[in-house]
Parts: structure tokens; C-alpha cells; sequence
């Protein structure tokens, strides 16, 4: 989960423009060469989904009918009780629940403290602002695996262990985003603070009512890798967490099909299925400001 | 002119400052708490604990360098490094490759629709949690249940069975991986290639460049600062592989899937040596500031920059 920052290539809109520009390029004509890179790309996409595909039409089949060989790409015979048998096997909206309170309390959290002290190291000099930018920058080379295991030790003293709260309270820091938004209130002309300042406006008018109105595509790009992060999480509920009702759905999900009680595999892909498939309608309908988000940050969650 | 030096000459210039001093302090103080919390102290904490035998039950014991004795003549170690470097360095390269290419491939496609399809179904795994992922993936890769190996018996192959066998099980962790990344490297690389200027490749094509002249004389050098930033991302990331060895093999066959964070798991989560665990943490944190370190030196005297 650490993460280095490095000036990313180029913003992320450039992507969108070169996604955009493939089809409308007229003057390049239709070369041998290039239907073979047709049929490569749509070949290659087809084997890339296909572990998907099975997945679903799996979940959708009769359990004594799934897996078969030859494999079946159809849901034949068609079932939606494998979906039901999840929920008895594991408490699959309580622990959506618990995703996203969890997702939601870091990213957005994280994003607020972030962003107070991206203000203060962009816009006020203050002694030791740099100093003390270079040592949490310094941090970011620090495995999160190493402070995990005082984090650990931590949480048990004070009973948090296997709550939620021994997860999004470690996550309210966040370097790479304090570093990232500074550098990006950077780039908005100090004049405007100045305006502002001379009409009467303080520092939290100018931060919240202005700068963060400005900066919204890099907080939005923030906040979508940081709730994805959150969302995808396993290290950590792995170690934090150990009751089924306090459990993450990544967690839930490999808990499902180990130890005690194991579900059959085709209710484990239905569980799974039931991650996936709101996942790629999300997808789907902010694929742009997500694609954007992962170019414009290069982050690797 | 900054504001600094006209309020400096106003009088009153000194308490101004004062408040600017106490402002700057007062946005950065949630953020500087949570730091010392979070960060600072565990990380102080950690290297305490690595001079320490505790299992959390009994109580602690001083003892030196015993940790770092035991971890540089550990026995496992040497597999376990050898395992996790293998891993890192075939997931730079896999993924580079393929990113590269996918990209390029995407950059020159005349077909939206292919276009769109294409970036749908490379990207969009990369969202899906390692969870889920691995567990699909168990099943994919399974002998009698996976469509893999059904597939192939029809045609009369026996395929191994990958993740059981010592020879195959990393090698189909860097597969699943590789399907799991690839579309992180990819996005990464199509926007690496719109910092070509396009006006060059048309020059160089006018001057009677083949494509594979343009490709490896002009793209690929251009590309340099993506394609670092890609090795380096790639490497870090890749070293701290966990999640799906964690789901899929726990380490296994044989050993021949334990990576370093694995281990480091094993040590202090299920053996609850802590102490031992520490050790094996800073090794991690050491080896990444090396490369860290390395790749500023690296990026003066490789990357062309424009």
C-alpha cells in the first residue's frame, strides 16, 4: 500500500483526449496491419473478461449443473437461488454495510485533514513548514506493514481491535494526498488569495470557498483512489478484524469459502458476483473520472 | 512582489506574522497529530520491538541483536527473498511489455467501439478486490472444476495443476497478477505515449522510417520518464505482494509461493513473534528505500528528458 510519489507523466485529461481521438482518426487508412490489431485487441479483451463471464453464468446455474465440462457459457439451467444461499452463509449486507461506512469515514476523513494541511504547507509560511514536509514526505517510504505491527499492538491495548474503528482511524493520515493537493493549490495563482484577503475573506473562506472549488478534479480523482483503496482493503481487515458481523466484504468474501462451514463454490461465486457486478456498473457510468483519477495520480493502491 | 515584503514595512508587521505562524500550525495540527499517532510512533515502536522476544501475552524481553542474528542465518529467508524477487522482476517486465504494447495498440486503433471495449476489459479488473479475484481465480485455474484445464482435456491435454505444484505455482501468482494489474500499467503507458510529439513521428516517417525504426529510435526513448516511473511503481507494489498468496496458496506449495510480507505475516500474526516480525518489516522498509534512493540516481542518468 505505500506509495511514492512521482510527478505523474502527463494529466489525465490527455488520456481521455487519446481514448476519445481512437475511432476519429479518418486519415489513417485501414491498413492490413491495422485489422490485425482489430482482431488482436478484441481477442486479447474477450480472454481478459472472459474469467468474469464464467463467473456470472456460474452463479446463475444449478449447482448440480455449474463447473461442467465441456464449460457452459449459458446459465442453463437458470437458478437465482445460489444468490439467496449467500445470505446464509454470511452476512452479506452487514458487511456491505461495514465497507462502506468504512470507505466513507477514510476517504472522506483523510481528504479533510489532507486537505487543511495541504493549505497550510501551499499558502502560509510558517517556520518548520518545510522541515516538516520532509519528514512526512520521508515516511512514504515506510512499508505499510511495518507500522502495522505496533498499530496492532496499539489497538489491542485500547479494545479497538475487531471494530472498525482500528481501520479508518490509521487511515485519517494520508501523506501522498497532503503532498499531492499542496502541489496542486500551488498551481492556483496566489493573486486570488490576495483579492480575497484585501475583501475581508480569512484563510478558511479562501481554502473551502475557493481554493477546494478549484481543485475539484484533483479531489475528486483523491477521493475515488482512496475509497477504492478503502473498498479493496485486506491486509488490514485481515488482521484487525475477526467476527463475521464486523468483517469487511473483501474479508467476508475469503471467509466464506474457508474453515468452518465453507459455502458450496457456486454460492461463493454468487457472494462474488454480487461484489462484481455493482462494481462494473459503477464502472461503467464514471468510467472517465476514473480512468482520469488513476492516470492523473499514478497511484498503485 | 510577495505580500511578505509589503506587510514587513507596515508597523503592526510583526504580530501579522505571529498569526500567520499560529494559522499555519493550527491547519496542519490534525494532520501532524495523526502523523505522530499513526506513523512517527509505530515507526519508532517497530524498531524498538525488533530488539525484543514478545508474544503479546507474555511480558516483553530485551534481547539485542538476536533478531537480526536469526534473520540473517534464517534458512527460510534465502527462498523467500529469491521467491519475492522473482515475483517483482517478472511482474515488471510482464506487465511492462504487455502495457506497452496494449497501449500502442489502443493509440492506433481506428475502431471507437474496439477501442472502447478494449479499455473496458483491460482496465476494468484492476477495481475488483484481490478478494475476489484470487478466489475466481482458484476456480479458473482448478484442474476438474476450472474452464482451463477443461478446455485443454478436451483437446487431450493434461494441464498441471498450477497452483498445487511447486514448479507452476508462482508462475500462475505472476499470471494472476498480471491479469489482476495490467490495466493500471496500461493507462499509465497510454498516457506516457501522448507526451510523443506527434509531429516528430511524422517527420521521421516523412524521412522514410519504418515503424519499428519510429518505435524503437523515437517512441520508446521519449517514453522514457513513463516507463521508469511504471518499473518503479511496478517494483514497489510488486515486492509487498500479499493479498492473493495469502487467499490462493498461503505460501505454498512447499514454500515455493512465500513472498517477503508473507512471511513477515506468518512471523507475526500467526507465530505472534513480534519481536521477529519487526526485523523482518525493516528488512522490507530498507530494501524499498534502497530502490527509492537508487531511482532518483537512476533518473538522472537513464531518462531522457525533454
Amino acid at each position: 500500500m505505500t506509495t511514492i510519489p512521482l510527478a505523474p507523466p502527463v494529466p489525465g485529461d490527455d488520456v481521455l483526449v487519446a481514448l476519445e481521438k481512437a475511432g476519429r482518426r479518418k486519415s489513417r487508412r485501414r491498413t492490413p496491419g491495422g485489422v490485425v490489431v482489430d482482431v488482436v485487441l478484441v481477442v486479447f479483451g474477450i480472454l481478459m473478461i472472459s474469467p468474469l463471464v464464467w463467473l456470472i453464468v456460474q452463479s446463475l446455474t444449478v449447482p448440480e449443473f455449474a463447473f461442467a465440462s465441456p464449460p457452459s457459457w449459458l446459465p442453463i439451467p437458470f437458478t437465482l437461488q445460489n444468490f439467496a444461499d449467500v445470505l446464509d452463509y454470511m452476512p452479506f449486507f452487514q458487511q456491505f454495510g461495514n465497507s462502506l461506512l468504512l470507505a466513507a469515514i477514510s476517504t472522506a476523513g483523510a481528504l479533510l485533514f489532507s486537505i487543511l494541511a495541504a493549505y497550510a504547507f501551499a499558502r502560509i509560511d510558517f517556520r518548520g513548514s518545510r522541515l516538516l514536509l520532509v519528514i512526512m514526505l520521508s515516511a512514504l517510504m515506510v512499508p505499510a506493514q511495518l507500522v502495522i505491527i505496533p498499530i496492532f499492538i496499539m489497538m489491542r491495548q485500547v479494545g479497538l481491535v475487531d471494530t472498525l474503528a482500528s481501520l479508518w482511524l490509521p487511515a485519517l493520515i494520508n501523506v501522498f494526498q497532503i503532498f499531492f493537493l499542496s502541489q496542486y493549490f500551488k498551481t492556483i495563482p496566489r493573486e486570488l488569495d490576495e483579492a480575497a484577503r484585501i475583501d475581508g475573506a480569512g484563510h478558511l473562506w479562501i481554502l473551502f470557498r475557493m481554493l477546494v472549488p478549484l481543485s475539484a478534479p484533483a479531489i475528486a480523482a483523491l477521493a475515488i483512489l482512496g475509497f477504492e483503496a478503502s473498498w479493496n482493503g485486506y491486509f488490514g481487515p485481515l488482521i484487525f478484524l475477526s467476527s463475521p458481523e464486523n468483517m469487511t466484504l473483501p474479508l467476508g468474501l475469503v471467509t466464506l469459502q474457508n474453515g468452518f462451514g465453507a459455502a458450496p463454490a457456486v454460492v461463493v461465486f454468487a457472494a462474488i458476483t454480487m461484489v462484481v457486478l455493482p462494481l462494473l456498473v459503477v464502472f461503467l457510468a464514471f468510467q472517465r473520472q476514473i480512468v482520469e483519477s488513476v492516470a492523473s495520480t499514478g497511484l498503485k493502491g | 512582489m510577495s505580500s511578505d515584503t509589503i506587510t514587513a514595512r507596515r508597523p503592526g508587521a510583526l504580530l501579522q506574522r505571529r498569526r500567520a505562524e499560529a494559522a499555519g500550525w493550527l491547519f496542519v495540527s490534525p494532520a501532524v497529530l495523526l502523523f505522530i499517532v499513526f506513523v512517527a510512533a509505530p515507526f519508532v515502536f517497530a524498531i524498538a520491538l525488533a530488539f525484543l522476544e514478545w508474544d503479546l501475552l507474555t511480558p516483553p524481553q530485551f534481547v539485542g541483536l538476536a533478531n537480526f542474528e536469526q534473520l540473517f542465518t534464517d534458512p527460510e529467508l534465502p527462498q523467500v527473498l529469491w521467491n519475492t524477487f522473482v515475483f517483482a522482476i517478472a511482474s515488471i517486465v510482464t506487465h511492462l511489455v504487455f502495457g506497452l504494447l496494449l497501449a500502442l495498440g489502443v493509440n492506433n486503433l481506428i475502431s471507437r467501439s474496439i477501442g472502447y471495449f478494449a479499455r473496458v476489459a483491460i482496465f476494468f479488473p484492476f477495481l475488483i478486490s484481490w478478494a475476489a479475484v484470487s478466489l475466481l481465480w482458484k476456480y479458473v485455474l482448478d484442474p476438474t472444476f476450472g474452464y482451463v484445464g477443461q478446455y485443454a482435456a478436451m483437446f487431450g491435454i493434461e494441464l498441471p495443476n498450477f497452483l498445487a505444484d511447486p514448479a507452476w505455482a508462482l508462475p500462475a501468482i505472476i499470471f494472476i497478477d498480471l491479469w489482476h494489474t495490467l490495466g493500471f500499467t496500461f493507462i499509465i503507458m497510454l498516457a506516457g505515449l501522448q507526451t510523443v510529439p506527434s509531429e516528430l513521428v511524422e517527420a521521421a516517417r516523412t524521412d522514410g522510417a519504418t515503424g519499428w525504426q519510429i518505435f524503437w529510435n523515437v517512441t520508446l526513448p521519449l517514453m522514457s520518464p513513463t516507463l521508469f516511473f511504471a518499473t518503479i511503481i511496478t517494483f514497489i507494489g510488486a515486492f509487498q505482494i500479499f493479498d492473493p498468496i495469502q487467499i490462493i496458496t498461503k505460501g505454498g506449495p512447499q514454500g515455493s509461493t512465500t513472498t517477503i510480507i508473507m512471511y513477515l505475516y506468518e512471523k507475526g500474526f500467526q507465530a505472534f513473534d513480534m519481536g521477529y516480525a519487526a526485523a523482518v518489516a525493516l528488512l522490507v522498509f530498507v530494501i524499498i528505500m534502497g530502490v527509492t534512493l537508487l531511482q532518483f540516481i537512476g533518473r538522472r542518468k537513464w531518462v531522457h528528458e525533454s
